[in-house]
């Protein structure tokens, strides 16, 4: 039965990579907890051992912000998989393709082009006082 | 050993898809719904890269490409929907969202 | 790609370029008028191009073909899309506290999607219209984000979708391994008819993907909860256009595949076909919120169409065309009746909102109980007429059981259908719960009276279209 690799593709290098990497990884690991040194003060535990106590919990809530790049990211991040798609194989395409991808590239300027006159790529909120409406059509629309 | 044969592949993705329709159906965390979903899609791609493998095309790692796309679709929905329900209900407990009863 | 092609192809570049101009419009400033104009104007100018189209067959790459088939269903998309757009500028004008504009663009984007369903075959290109699709309506039902409803709605919605788009997905790798092709009729020509177990199991899978996204039992529970969340635009729009390309799509995956004569498929699909009427109309029964009602009624129509889809052949083909033409119009000519008594606040959804209409709006009372009654499917309504199609292809194909169990379960539906028009024609008690919307727009009011037209039409002289649906369905093959 034909397989994933194409015939004449040694598989071993990468097997011994694969382990060499779980060696590694595992020797650091395992050395410095058989050879480390250990302690247990009264203080070991806290974030900052000679420093002042940490007052409050971590768990600080984030601005929407970071969600919302979060996102922009994942989404455009996929948009450059398909402009890779067409790079490797633009000479084949020809005048055809690259209409294509310039399409494709318009729709995805003016996607920004929307992001950004919503105000969505400001950060915080001094630079959209005033701008009701755009503060809730910000995360409506195509995210 | 040079060749990984298709139906290993495919047993893999079928344990993936059943791994997150587990997941899917046990999880109440939505956060982890969705990544239950994630698990599933990426089942179904390496199905499709496997059998394209197998057939020498490009048309299984293209629909690849269509599946994490649309995988980041549900990925950017589905955060901006958890974000509202978090606004909402103060939890991510999906049982929580059941204000229609009927 | 030749010019041919590119005009095969237009209906679907106008609804993507004015889903971007709209985009761009937004960008430099907000008018919802202007915005339903654009999108109204692209739909209307995406149906002319639909009509003004190649008559003969036209592949578009391998992955979308334009016939008569895709046109039928087409149209009726566009033209569903471009009713559920009238109707939401009257409804979103009335809620001043929701931005509106974006829905629009979703509403093109789910429309091109629906557009690429009825067009699509292969694989590849089912896909990404089912996508286009759903991701579209996503954000569609969750658009009031206010709303806790909408919401839960929305994440149910997309839990369930992404879950079955992922089994789909899967079913479609599985055919693909063992054909090596992602065209339907050429992975159908290399199977032959012969299936194994993986191939077996690939097409029960994505039928399983298809089944959730109609709502068809078991996999219907999602309906009910979706719809009463969502707007009722949005709601008028999954249960009419989105329903109508899946199953359009489903027709021409089982013509390819030949789906129908293979028996453990034929008798799976009459089973779940059975137990969706008898759900659908079971469950409908304890409803007083309409548009959970519809939700129900549109899982149990669903069944209803599959006794057609078993009946395969020409004639089963033609009824399901009408079928989803006349349930198109219907369920339409409701949602516009409770859109337009929908407030500033809140859907008319109740069954209180309703007692006293014919009072208050003798006219859209008459308008309700019409397309009520043609849901129930009484004759000179396109209900009727669409139900009388219906049977007439499952006796054909001898289908007696299924026969028998849309004849029994349709007589169940009357039962619920009565109650909400015996509550538009009752004494009001108290004053209505809903302040009448008493300036109906002049565009909802056309839209509604071009609605009742084309119900009685099709229920009155039915002779035409079907005529057209049969030489549409004929050259589908």
């Amino acid at each position: 039965m034909p397989g994933l690799l194409a015939d004449g593709v040694e598989l071993w290098p990468l097997a011994l990579y694969f382990v060499a990497v779980v060696v590694l990884a595992g020797g650091i690991l395992g050395l410095s907890y058989v050879l480390g040194e250990r302690h247990r003060e009264r203080a070991t535990g806290m974030p900052y051992e000679s420093g002042m106590i940490p007052t409050g919990s971590a768990r600080v809530r984030m601005p929407v912000e970071f969600y919302l790049v979060a996102l922009f990211f994942v989404i455009f991040d996929l948009e450059a998989v398909f402009i890779f798609g067409w790079a490797i194989s633009a000479r084949q395409l020809g005048w055809a393709g690259y209409v294509e991808v310039v399409i494709f590239i318009a729709v995805l300027v003016s996607a920004l082009v929307y992001l950004w006159r919503q105000g969505a790529l400001d950060w915080g909120t001094a630079r959209r006082a005033g701008a009701d409406r755009d503060r809730s059509g910000r995360r409506h629309g195509d995210e | 050993m040079t060749t990984v044969p298709m139906m290993h592949a495919m047993i893999v993705a079928a344990i993936l898809l059943g791994l997150g329709l587990t997941g899917l159906l046990v999880r109440r965390n939505i956060m982890f719904t969705l990544l239950s979903i994630e698990i599933m899609l990426n089942g179904a791609g390496l199905a499709f890269i496997a059998a394209a493998a197998h057939w020498k095309q490009a048309d299984g790692q293209v629909m690849y490409l269509f599946i994490i796309t649309m995988a980041a679709v549900e990925v950017a929905v589905g955060l901006a929907l958890v974000l509202q329900m978090y606004h909402h209900l103060r939890t991510l407990d999906l049982d929580a969202a059941s204000s229609m009863k009927g | 790609m030749t010019l041919e092609q590119i005009r095969a192809l237009l209906p679907l570049i106008i609804l993507v370029g004015a889903a971007v101009a709209i985009m761009l419009g937004l960008a430099v400033r907000r008018n919802h008028a202007f915005t339903v104009a654009v999108a109204v104007g692209s739909l209307a100018a995406a149906i002319l191009s639909l009509a003004l189209g190649p008559t003969v067959a036209t592949p578009i790459t391998p992955l979308l073909r334009l016939d008569g088939f895709s046109v039928f269903f087409s149209g009726l998309i566009l033209a569903a899309s471009l009713f559920v757009a009238v109707l939401s500028h009257g409804y979103w004008n009335r809620r001043r506290t929701v931005i509106s504009e974006e829905f629009y663009i979703l509403l093109l984007l789910a429309a091109a999607g629906s557009v690429t369903l009825t067009m699509a075959v292969h694989f590849a290109s089912f896909f990404l219209g089912l996508e286009i699709l759903s991701g579209s309506l996503y954000a569609m039902i969750a658009y009031e984000r206010d709303r806790q409803a909408a919401v839960e709605a929305g994440i149910k919605y997309l839990v369930l979708a992404g879950g079955s788009s992922a089994v789909l997905l899967f079913g479609m790798a599985l055919v693909y391994a063992r054909t090596g092709t992602l065209d339907m009729a050429a992975a159908a020509a290399k199977l032959a008819g012969a299936l194994d177990v993986l191939t077996l199991a690939g097409v029960a899978m994505i039928l399983v993907g298809i089944g959730f996204k109609l709502a068809l039992a078991p996999f219907h529970l999602w309906a009910a909860d979706v719809y009463e969340g969502a707007p009722a635009p949005t709601a008028a729009y999954a249960a009419t256009v989105s329903k109508g390309a899946i199953f359009a799509l489903l027709v021409r995956l089982a013509a390819a595949m030949d789906i129908q004569s293979n028996p453990p498929f034929q008798a799976t699909l009459a089973a779940a076909a059975v137990i969706t009427m008898f759900a659908g109309n079971l469950l409908a029964l304890r409803q007083s919120n309409l548009k959970r009602l519809l939700a129900y009624s549109s899982i149990a129509h669903m069944g209803y169409l599959l006794v057609a889809f078993l009946a395969a052949g020409t004639l089963g083909r033609t009824a399901v065309g009408f079928y989803l033409a006349a349930y198109i119009i219907t369920t339409l000519g409701v949602f516009a009746v409770m859109i337009v008594l929908s407030g500033t606040e809140r859907d008319a959804d109740r069954l209180e909102d309703y007692i006293g209409l014919s009072r208050a709006h003798p006219l859209l009372a008459a308008v309700f109980a019409g397309m009520l009654l043609s849901l129930a499917g009484l004759p000179l309504t396109a209900g009727f007429v669409g139900k009388f199609y219906l049977l007439a292809a499952g006796v054909g194909a001898h289908l007696w059981v299924l026969v028998a169990a849309l004849v029994i379960s349709s007589t169940i539906s009357l039962f619920y259908y009565l109650r909400f028009i015996a509550a538009a024609y009752a004494q009001p008690a108290a004053p209505p719960a809903l302040p009448a919307a008493v300036a109906m727009p002049r565009l909802a009011r056309l839209a509604i009276a071009v609605l009742v037209i084309l119900l009685l039409w099709l229920g009155v002289y039915p002779a035409a279209v079907i005529r057209a649906i049969q030489e549409a369905v004929a050259i589908g093959r």
